[in-house]
């Protein structure tokens, strides 16, 4: 497969030099065409992750000439667009799958939860350590931190994660600065709320801005006064944008996910990945750039089929379609980029629990909307969904390719606090025939 | 271009680049030149020089011609001349003239042994291009994977796979001696095809010559004999400079058979203050636009030295040192001096409120209560401060606060060691620092432990680093100053020491074992000394200290203490200087040392004779690390007010102004807690407990993870971050929790908003409670405001909540 814009590059290159030109021209035309995803720098993602592996096999890999024991019990069914077929416990996705590109050659080789977190948050591979706690653990920064530490700057914070901290969401050696805003509680819920985004209730408007504006006389005398050091003036810009937030009304209202029609609400689905969905839209059309959403629980080991046909697909069915079909809708689809990714896919057999155990060899993930050519299928796997066939896509290349989207340089050379340098994407290469 | 115009460019570019007045005035002021060397042999491989010339003032002060001044050869055809750099051209004899302004030297120049290029050794010669290029750096090439294919060992740790990886691999079209010019090494490196990395030398540098004469020559590996690079010299290695400026440094190798060589362009440059100098791959510094210092690293083929650039104030005049800035012990002098040589003023003394603010945070993680604050400003004693830092240090929580700092360091984490193992290593801290037992036992203690982990505090230590490899990357960062990390893959890139020393380290804990007694507790032992070998290339490893004598082999004895002798020894320059760095950091808010435990010699202090002072003082003290604090908060330095004058502004680096720091995660939670009256319960912790106090780091808090508590990963307090996010300002705006505090019926609102206290009264009493001073003007008219538009108690939380938020309670000034 050619890769459209590099090839370009490379071949200009060489008839440059053909040409006769000069070195410097070739240099400045190489830093010319490095900026030619510049225009991509208003598309946002939502980055939904689906914890605990996502059964290739019985969602959008599927293999009906298998033995019934790898085959398991769904079916394939047409979707919209002719010669693309899912599972028939995907009747939702497939009324969209024009909007979708299904990449089935995902591959890495770590098997473990955390790790494979870690890898398909981060594109890294981590070295030792206790990748299933419940605390920030990345040894390189997360994609979300990497918007925030690369893209522009927002009136929402630039990395906002919900229902909860990633566990592998974290910011590395990029710094607190670049860690995700975390919505501490799920919008499904009843009593939902985001913390710290406004004054307690009781403590009214009237009196918040009394409050506020006393302050900033106090701080800003402050300043003026003594010229004080750089860690105020750092900590005074966050200030501000705190400020920034709890005074732009669209912002705080982007959070209250209770102003949202019901009928839409209804759309997702009043479940987690549903309302997290909807929330992460209202997030992304208030100027965030890039929101990861986790939903749990896929972890099937046991009673594989009743699991995804009973508990996890019909919320997963609902909310994916009704995110595009949204986005759409609001003309919003083209400028964000969804992407539905997973720690690693599932044996190919089926054990004897009734479920399928940990397989990161080969599995699925869905991109669609920034850009992505909907209705398309990328790499294959063999009859048992068990290895790559074509096409291998490794977790750096779905990072680079989050980047690419986004208009940020996947090739940029980051460096840790004891000055080595990083490759952010780890030679990562942009699955270009995604892109139109 | 003739010459004379050349240096009519030339002279031009630096009058853009300088302020013209500064150069004029300095060409007008040149009494001679010298230049550098005083000779020039053109011979063998020695194939280029670079000359430095340097203008010496009326007042003996020196200036960098090198690019100012004509350099002219009576016989142009020996040599190209380029930026000062000599290239041989053909062998021969003459003399070059070097003018600048109205001075003039001549040094003669001689080209031998040219014509024919000599004999290439790869691992001398060529591997080094490759380092310098950049072409085995960790972000391309040299990356673990490789990139595009093409892998070489990172920094050239590994010649002979580079070797193969050029010569036998690739399918032979790296190395194409048919046509040199498109073997891909050398046509992917001077950009003739399409190369990832970018065009990396001219085709007709030194360098690309080199590389095409290796391959005519049939890509020899070389000779064994061939002596090889014992060190690396550069010049000059201390220079005052002008802001804006420019200084051409000549790097010279000498080789094992005393033979020496220029290779100040296949050096490499880096600098530890980018902003105050920089250095480019010509070996050319340019100064910035502050005052300050910096330390340029100049590596070669695993060797280094450094360059260290000062730079006075612009335009200032040597401060003279005001009556009251007495030297209350030598950090004074030290200090003194280095304003002197930067031409910085120092701010004022501190006022006593903001004094009894600092000293306390500092050194208790508490903030002063108000009577304390009345009592002390109003005290007119001479030896008042002196008192103070008494009482802070003999504080309950001055012990307290130092455990939970050193526990962060240690990694008292209950995540990775377990309750019990955290809750006996923290008493075991706090026994420590409540005795204020010598660092130089406890650390030797820790270092030696084993044990039940139950009842031996520091055996846990060998529970949380659970490999050779880690407690050797620990005990060097933690306790030397020394980061091994890079050595444990790869020779480190600005250091001497190599995998052969990190496996040395290793060795003393090879075998470390952990015996499981029940959930909670291991039996740590050490049940013999094995040395260790060298993963993958499987090389067996003497196990010795960093230049140390080898301990020998012996299966039945534990060799942890030859080492923790070693490690704790009042010799070891590392041991002292580190825990002085780090005590200094904490207290004057930036280490002589960045980071504070990296302490390697290309990363110089910012005032070396200060740091030295530090640590001879906590030597002559055996170990006291209370005395070496006391030393540091008594100075002058210590007690210099963070307002800024017209001079010290931009200073960060020599303390003429105290730095503002954020309190800590749990020293804010304390304040928060403190100033409005209502504790923080904590589970497992007795009622009134502190965030300072807390001996388990995984307790569940919002406030803790947000403000950024250490995550006690890593052997540092790096993980304990002052860095701001939104979410902080977010959280001390708004949080439900902080609002809960300030209107609770027990707290201090509720208290004052029942006292008979007037409106003054009770704004003075919030801002004594909160930034620990009288309320200044706007302070008292904003207060206030807000008493009198509301109702008593509402006012009160308003004006309580403004004060909480304010940078004087929010920063330790």
């Amino acid at each position: 497969m050619r890769m459209h814009s590099k090839t370009n590059r490379r071949d200009f290159i060489r008839m440059g030099s053909i040409a006769g030109l000069g070195m410097a021209d070739i240099m400045r035309m190489q830093q010319l065409s490095a900026a030619d995803n510049g225009d991509r720098s208003d598309v946002n993602c939502i980055f939904i992750f689906i914890v605990g592996g996502m059964p290739q096999q019985d969602m959008w890999d599927l293999k009906p000439d298998a033995p019934p024991e790898i085959r398991g019990d769904f079916r394939n069914i047409s979707t919209n667009v002719p010669g693309i077929q899912i599972s028939d416990v995907l009747p939702g996705c497939a009324t969209v799958a024009d909007r979708m590109a299904i990449l089935r050659s995902l591959t890495h080789d770590d098997s473990d939860h955390g790790r494979g977190f870690h890898i398909m948050m981060s594109g890294k591979k981590p070295g030792a350590g206790d990748f299933n706690g419940n605390q920030n653990n990345n040894q390189h920064p997360c994609i979300g931190s990497m918007v925030s530490h690369l893209g522009r700057p927002s009136v929402l914070p630039p990395y906002i994660s919900v229902p909860n901290f990633l566990n592998s969401g974290g910011p590395s050696f990029l710094g607190p600065s670049h860690g995700p805003f975390v919505i501490d509680a799920d919008p499904a819920a009843p009593d939902f709320s985001v913390r710290d985004i406004a004054l307690p209730a009781d403590v009214a408007t009237q009196r918040g801005r009394l409050r506020q504006q006393a302050l900033q006389q106090i701080n800003q005398f402050e300043q003026s006064a003594e010229r004080i050091g750089r860690q105020v003036r750092s900590f005074d810009t966050f200030y501000n944008k705190a400020y920034n937030l709890m005074a732009s009304r669209e912002a705080r209202e982007a959070f209250d996910i209770g102003r949202e029609p019901e009928k839409i609400r209804d759309a997702y689905g009043m479940t987690s990945i549903g309302q997290c969905s909807l929330l992460a839209r209202r997030m992304v059309e208030a100027g965030c750039r890039f929101v990861a959403v986790e939903n749990g629980h896929w972890d099937t080991h046991r009673k594989n089929t009743y699991s995804l046909r009973d508990l996890l697909c019909p919320a997963f069915d609902q909310a994916i379609p009704a995110l595009l079909n949204d986005l759409q809708d609001r003309g919003m689809l083209e400028k964000t980029l969804v992407v539905v990714t997973t720690e690693f896919g599932r044996t190919p057999r089926i054990n004897d629990l009734a479920g399928r155990d940990h397989w990161p060899n080969a599995f699925s993930i869905v991109m669609a909307g920034g850009g992505v050519k909907g209705g398309q299928v990328i790499g294959a796997t063999d009859k048992q969904a068990a290895e790559v066939t074509d096409r291998p896509i490794s977790p750096e290349d779905m990072v680079a390719t989050v980047l690419y989207a986004l208009g940020i340089d996947h090739t940029k050379i980051l460096h840790t606090p004891l000055g080595r340098p990083v490759p952010i994407a780890d030679g990562g290469k942009v699955v270009h025939e995604l892109f139109t | 271009m003739s010459p004379r115009l050349n240096y009519i460019a030339v002279l031009l570019c630096a009058l853009t680049c300088l302020s013209p007045s500064a150069i004029g005035r300095d060409l007008a002021a040149i009494q001679r030149v010298s230049v550098q060397p005083s000779a020039i042999e053109i011979s063998g491989q020695d194939r280029q020089q670079q000359l430095v010339v340097t203008g010496i003032r009326v007042d003996g002060s020196q200036i960098d011609l090198t690019h100012v001044a004509a350099i002219k050869l009576l016989d142009p055809s020996l040599a190209s001349v380029d930026a000062a750099l000599l290239s041989g051209l053909q062998e021969g004899e003459t003399q070059i003239r070097i003018e600048a302004g109205n001075s003039v030297a001549t040094i003669p120049l001689r080209v031998s042994n040219f014509s024919n290029y000599p004999p290439i050794h790869f691992e001398g010669d060529v591997l080094p291009l490759f380092s310098k290029l950049g072409c085995n750096s960790g972000g391309c090439h040299g990356k673990q994977s490789g990139q595009n294919g093409f892998r070489l060992s990172v920094f050239g740790s590994d010649p002979r796979a580079d070797f193969d990886a050029l010569v036998r691999e690739g399918r032979g079209r790296r190395v194409f001696p048919g046509a040199i010019e498109r073997s891909l090494i050398y046509s992917k490196a001077v950009g003739i095809s399409a190369h990832g990395g970018g065009q990396r030398m001219s085709a007709d540098s030194q360098d690309a010559q080199l590389l095409r004469e290796w391959i005519r020559q049939g890509m020899p590996w070389g000779s064994e004999q061939a002596a090889r690079v014992a060190k690396i010299t550069v010049q000059p290695r201390l220079r005052v400079m002008l802001p804006r400026s420019q200084q051409q440094l000549r790097v010279v190798a000498t080789y094992s058979d005393g033979r020496t060589r220029d290779v100040t362009r296949a050096a490499s440059y880096s600098s530890n203050e980018a902003v105050i100098s920089d250095c480019d791959s010509r070996g050319i510094i340019q100064t910035g636009k502050v005052a300050g210092e910096a330390a340029i690293t100049i590596s070669y083929m695993g060797f280094v030295d450094v360059s260290r650039i000062v730079i006075p104030q612009p335009g200032a005049t040597v401060p003279v040192r005001p009556s009251w800035f007495t030297s209350v012990n030598m950090i004074d002098d030290l200090v003194w001096n280095k304003w002197q040589q930067l031409r910085i003023a120092p701010s004022e003394l501190c006022d006593d409120a903001t004094f009894l603010r600092r000293v306390m945070v500092k050194t208790s993680g508490t903030l002063p209560g108000v009577e304390q604050v009345r009592t002390f400003t109003a005290d007119s004693s001479p030896d008042k401060r002196a008192e103070v830092i008494e009482r802070a240090l003999a504080s309950r929580e001055f012990t307290n606060y130092w455990t939970q700092r050193w526990s962060d360091i240690l990694m008292v984490n209950s995540k990775s060691i377990g309750g019990r193992g955290a809750y006996v290593f923290h008493q075991w801290i706090r026994q420590q620092i409540r005795t204020n037992r010598p660092y130089n036992e406890w650390v030797y203690d820790i270092i030696v432990a084993s044990g039940n982990s139950g009842q031996v505090g520091p055996a846990n230590f060998y529970r949380g680093q659970r490999t050779p490899e880690d407690v050797t990357r620990t005990i060097s960062q933690a306790f030397l100053g020394i980061r091994m990390d890079c050595t444990q893959c790869h020779h480190h890139p600005f250091e001497k020491w190599g995998q052969d020393d990190f496996y040395g380290l290793a060795g003393y804990f090879n075998g470390m074992t952990r015996q499981k007694l029940d959930d909670n507790r291991d039996l740590i032992y050490h049940p013999g000394h094995k040395p260790i070998s060298v993963p993958v290339v499987n090389r067996l490893v003497q196990t010795r200290p960093l230049d140390g004598v080898p301990t020998p082999a012996d299966d039945r004895t534990d060799p942890r203490p030859e080492l923790a002798k070693w490690v704790t020894s009042p010799k070891n320059p590392f041991f002292s200087r580190l825990v002085a760095n780090r005590l200094w950091k904490h207290l004057m808010g930036r280490g002589l040392v960045e980071p504070e435990d990296d302490l390697r010699e290309t990363n110089p202090p910012t005032n070396p004779e200060l740091l030295n002072h530090l640590a001879e003082t906590l030597k002559a003290s055996d170990f006291d690390l209370k005395a070496l604090m006391r030393h540091i908060l008594s100075s002058h330095a210590f007690q210099l007010s963070s307002q800024s004058t017209g001079t010290n502004y931009s200073d960060d680096q020599t303390f003429s102004h105290y730095l503002v720091r954020r309190l800590p995660a749990e020293v804010m939670l304390d304040a928060i807690c403190q100033v409005t009256g209502v504790p923080e319960s904590y589970p497992g912790h007795p009622p009134g407990a502190r965030a300072i106090e807390l001996w388990d780091n995984q307790l569940p808090s919002y406030f803790l993870d947000t403000f950024g508590r250490s995550l006690r990963e890593s052997p540092c307090e790096c993980g304990s971050s002052g860095e701001p996010t939104m979410a902080q300002a977010l959280h001390l705006l708004n949080a439900p929790e902080i609002e809960a505090k300030i209107q609770n019926d027990q707290g201090l609102v509720s208290v004052l908003s029942k006292s008979d206290d007037d409106v003054g009264e009770l704004i003075e009493h919030i801002a004594l409670v909160t930034v620990n001073r009288l309320p200044t003007a706007r302070e008292r008219k904003t207060g206030t405001r807000l008493l009198q538009n509301a109702s008593r108690r509402q006012g009160l939380e308003d004006f309580l909540w403004v004060m909480m938020n304010s940078y004087d309670f929010l920063f330790v000034k």
